[in-house]
């Protein structure tokens, strides 16, 4: 237990950073150098103006015409995505292996409050299952990599869950933890889950062909 | 035969509560005062258990002296509760308790390559 456990938090932690910042930046700087090659119109007409223009209008919930016209997914999606980046970050148990491991400390949020807020991740996952086997629009254009994303997710919070509240077999569950959180982080330059690095440059992209080229709103 | 079923579920009963009552003497918790209202179950610690499984005749090993955040390693404090020389809050630079209990345990625990430490191995619930 421990050897594992130390390699998963130690060595394995390391190389799933590691691909995560390296990947990331790997991914923008090619994604860069296709769009010169095969696109350079739109790096002539990219806008700061318009690009943060679509950017903050589309970070509001309910602001844009896509999020009005679903407006059940636009609450699931805002509140995930808000539960998914502050509950692993503010754990109180997180931020002590950050201080145990470099010695920085901050703010964090009460146990019960991120348990409920894990069980929000749960539950946005599977409605977002449900819509892609449901909605027929979407379930069109669901392929395998939608549902691989959707599990990578799923799998740190729903581990996470059972780890705390140390159910079936903790030794094994925190290790299992551990392991599907790396996964997610590793996975994030080379899967769906891509568009946390490649989201602000599509709507900077819309945003600016939309303000200056068709000289309209895209929200 | 009405008769044993009852029988055994009660005998059942008694023994699980008198072991229970019997057990609870011998589980020690690492739950001090100053902590107040703890975050997690308190860490479950039995010293005599610990001390036998670890081979822990010296006493310094865990309480140990020190100032100004430098451990001492010849200076024993047992006896003396963690908490009076390692503060909840602590104002200066020195280890607050609950770092004391996380680092003590932890960075021996990872060096031996045994004993818990990952957070619910001591924090039972």
């Amino acid at each position: 237990m421990n050897a594992a456990y130390q390699f998963v938090t130690g060595p394995l932690a390391w190389a799933a950073w590691g691909i995560f910042l390296l990947g990331s930046g790997y991914r923008l700087i090619s994604m860069y150098q296709l769009a010169k090659t095969k696109d350079a119109t739109s790096i002539a007409f990219m806008s700061w103006h318009f690009s943060l223009r679509s950017i903050v209008n589309w970070l509001i919930p309910f602001n844009a015409l896509g999020w009005r016209k679903s407006p059940v997914m636009t609450v699931a999606t805002f509140v995930f995505h808000a539960c998914l980046f502050l509950t692993p970050i503010f754990l109180v148990a997180h931020m002590l292996l950050w201080n145990q491991a470099f010695g920085v400390s901050f703010a964090t949020i009460p146990d019960n409050a991120a348990d409920i807020m894990t069980l929000v991740v749960i539950a946005a996952c599977l409605y977002f299952a449900g819509r892609r086997l449901v909605q027929p629009e979407v379930r069109y254009i669901t392929s395998g990599k939608d549902w691989l994303a959707l599990v990578i997710v799923l799998a740190p919070f729903l581990t996470g869950f059972l780890a705390y509240h140390q159910a079936i077999s903790y030794n094994a569950m925190i290790i299992l933890h551990v392991v599907a959180g790396e996964i997610m982080l590793a996975a994030i330059p080379f899967t769906r889950l891509s568009h946390m690095v490649f989201a602000a440059f599509t709507r900077a992209y819309m945003g600016s062909e939309f303000g200056g080229v068709r000289h309209a709103r895209d929200w | 035969m009405k008769r044993t079923l009852p029988l055994l579920l009660s005998a059942a009963l008694i023994l699980a509560f008198a072991q229970a009552a019997m057990s609870q003497q011998d589980i020690k918790n690492l739950a001090p005062e100053a902590f107040g209202k703890l975050t997690r179950p308190a860490a479950q610690f039995n010293h005599e258990q610990h001390n036998e499984k670890a081979g822990l005749t010296d006493c310094v090993v865990c309480h140990h002296g020190g100032k100004d955040g430098k451990i001492d390693k010849t200076a024993s404090t047992e006896g003396t509760p963690c908490a009076e020389c390692h503060k909840v809050k602590p104002e200066d630079k020195s280890t607050g308790l609950m770092n004391a209990y996380h680092k003590q345990c932890i960075s021996c625990h990872k060096a031996k390559g045994k004993g818990p430490v990952a957070c619910g191995q001591c924090h039972k619930r």
